[in-house]
């Protein structure tokens, strides 16, 4: 994978990690969106190192800054408080934005990478 | 009236009757802006930060903000709940008018910084707001 593709992934994580962060201070903290989302961009991340270990990166120091931004996100991605049960806050009758969820759209900000 | 949740904003449960909805309006309004203001600053700790599209998105997040505190104002929603909704459009006006605001700013595409493709990580998460279909404004 290049180095462009990576550093993109890498800025659009930091994005969606920032909005879930949001996320976990609203009723979404008990939400089961939010606790897929966690585990899903939590997959984001870690498929980011392999790829980042399998990249042909000429230069060491570029390598480093790279895997030490995605050990950043994935602490961060670790540390999103989610409620040990959780449940649709839409099912739950506390949520009432309509038929979408913020958290399943913030996760979808990675879809502009291209 | 029962009393239902229907969002936690800046650390508070809100709460409003049932049916109410001029007050669920505002509330969801507000729920999206924390979530969109989040992820702005952390657009802001990239290198969006020297670009236009940034800037843009949060002079229209200012007015939007200020045109939903305007509604607020006119609207018919109880006293005391106006007041705690108004004070939270306040933190927030507050957390954007802390943002980069100057549009003169070359966009980092076209300065061959961002090579993400044709989308934009500002307008996307500007875009997060469109994630509310309900309640309808009410009429002012």
């Amino acid at each position: 994978m290049q180095t462009e593709v990576l550093e993109s992934q890498i800025r659009g994580l930091n994005i969606v990690l920032g909005a879930l962060q949001a996320a976990t201070g609203e009723i979404c903290k008990s939400c089961i969106n939010l606790e897929g989302a966690k585990t899903k961009v939590g997959k984001m991340v870690k498929k980011l190192g392999m790829d980042l270990d399998a990249a042909s990166i000429c230069c060491e120091k570029t390598k480093t800054d790279l895997q030490t931004r995605i050990d950043s996100l994935s602490k961060a991605a670790e540390d999103l408080q989610v409620a040990e049960e959780c449940e649709c806050q839409k099912t739950a009758g506390n949520c009432k934005l309509g038929a979408e969820c913020f958290v399943t759209a913030a996760v979808d900000l990675m879809k502009l990478v291209q | 009236m029962a009393k239902i949740r229907c969002g936690r904003i800046l650390g508070e449960d809100i709460y409003i009757e049932e049916g109410d909805t001029t007050t669920l309006y505002f509330i969801n309004q507000l729920r999206a802006y924390q979530v969109v203001l989040a992820a702005l600053k952390a657009l802001d700790q990239d290198i969006c930060h020297d670009g236009c599209s940034l800037p843009s998105t949060v002079n229209i997040v200012i007015k939007r903000l200020v045109k939903l505190k305007n509604d607020l104002e006119a609207s018919d929603a109880a006293a005391e709940k106006k007041k705690s909704l108004l004070s939270k459009i306040d933190s927030f006006l507050a957390d954007a008018n802390r943002l980069p605001q100057d549009t003169s700013q070359t966009c980092r595409k076209s300065a061959g910084e961002c090579v993400m493709g044709s989308g934009c990580f500002a307008t996307g998460a500007l875009n997060l707001i469109k994630e509310i279909t309900e309640p309808k404004a009410p009429k002012i």
